[in-house]
């Protein structure tokens, strides 16, 4: 299981480091993006995969406030704001899957013949579009909500 | 606001920047425009102006850099010369290395990959239609190609080659390798920056960054399907 965990936050750290490249943060923010995801992202899935798992969307709220707090926190060290690492650092839990999946569902519903069909099409872009919206909205408030606390920190990071 | 910077971030930077001024700042944040007022806080009169938000790309290193500015500005660092002097040498549109993205990005979607419970072989695919499809993407926007039209292109070709996994049943977990190889082009800080600004109360902007980021996830989604009934593997 450690084993797993330690490749867990291996890749995500890897991930932070490559998607945060597109978004051009200043070149400190590299480190502190991939411990940060690295922590984050194995905190999930050590939830997700405990003896009595928790689901990907109350896991993903916890991780992200996680990740939210030590942004907040590291950022002032790192003198730049903490959404330079906090965002970046959630890249690696964004449900794009989920996203596609539900694009796919809806095109299904369009292309499909008999009311089974559509019927589970339908399924596909309801679940597949409720999940993403809801794993979003569970990073976001998670994340931000630390931001919200700290706000005196957060907003004097680069002072 | 071009460079993906919160519109919460905005306020406060434009806040202190005034406050340093003896002035008092609103500023309306649309999707496309920037309507700022100035008020003398010793007399009524009033300056507003109106902007178009630049058309540049999201980088962090800008957003750090003016949120610096603004500090300097506030705690009586730099002057209002020495402060235009600083903005203007702030290009928003700083590049990282083209080269240096081509490898990060496949290795990042290569790590994606993995952590979507991939195996070596499909980590690998995805590496390389990554490579190919994030190529194309800096080739056709250097040309000034539309982005959604790019995203779909990108989509398609990066799907066609993930596609491969499943074609030739090279490793154990083909429809991982395909699942993944387009998620490089999701739109991910659009998406943080909208819920971000619903949850302070920037809801117009925050509609419109997310129909931005929708837009973009449709185009990758209709460049995917495509590559799917192309490659006869089976839509989901």
């Amino acid at each position: 299981m450690l084993l797993k965990i330690l490749y867990d936050a291996l890749l995500a750290a890897i991930a932070a480091i490559g998607f945060s490249a597109i978004s051009r943060p200043p070149r400190r923010a590299y480190l502190y993006c991939a411990i940060i995801a690295a922590v984050g992202h194995s905190v999930r899935y050590m939830l997700m995969n405990m003896p009595e798992p928790v689901t990907i969307i109350p896991a993903t709220l916890i991780a992200s406030f996680l990740i939210g707090t030590l942004a907040v926190f590291l950022s002032p060290r790192a003198h730049m704001p903490a959404e330079t690492c906090l965002f970046p650092a959630l890249l690696p839990m964004i449900p794009g899957i989920y996203a596609y999946k539900a694009f796919g569902g809806l095109a299904l519903c369009l292309l499909s013949e008999s009311e089974a069909a559509f019927a589970r099409a339908q399924y596909l872009f309801s679940y597949n579009a409720l999940t993403c919206l809801c794993i979003l909205v569970c990073m976001v408030v998670g994340a931000t909500l630390p931001i919200f606390i700290f706000k005196k920190i957060s907003f004097q990071a680069t002072r | 606001m071009g460079a993906g910077a919160t519109c919460i971030r905005l306020e406060k930077n434009v806040d202190r920047i005034a406050a340093r001024y003896g002035m008092h700042a609103e500023i309306t944040i649309m999707p496309r425009h920037v309507h700022l007022s100035l008020w003398d806080t010793d007399s009524a009169d009033c300056v507003t102006a109106i902007a178009s938000v630049a058309k540049c790309p999201i980088s962090f290193n800008v957003n750090t850099r003016l949120s610096e500015l603004s500090w300097e500005i506030a705690d009586g660092k730099t002057d209002f010369t020495q402060a235009r002097a600083v903005l203007e040498g702030i290009d928003s549109f700083d590049r990282q290395s083209e080269w240096l993205l081509l490898c990060l990005v496949p290795a990042a979607n290569a790590a994606f990959c993995g952590l979507f419970g991939g195996d070596a072989i499909a980590m690998f695919i995805v590496a390389i239609a990554t490579l190919a499809g994030y190529y194309l993407k800096q080739s056709m926007l250097r040309r000034g190609i539309d982005l959604r039209v790019t995203v779909f292109a990108c989509a398609f070709v990066s799907a066609v080659l993930g596609a491969t996994d499943i074609l030739f049943s090279f490793g154990d977990t083909p429809a991982v390798a395909l699942g993944t190889s387009v998620l490089y082009l999701v739109p991910g800080i659009p998406f943080l920056n909208s819920f971000s600004d619903v949850l302070y109360r920037h809801y117009i902007c925050a509609l419109g960054r997310f129909a931005d980021a929708l837009v973009l996830t449709c185009c990758l989604s209709a460049g995917l399907c495509a590559a799917m009934l192309l490659m006869g593997t089976g839509m989901f």
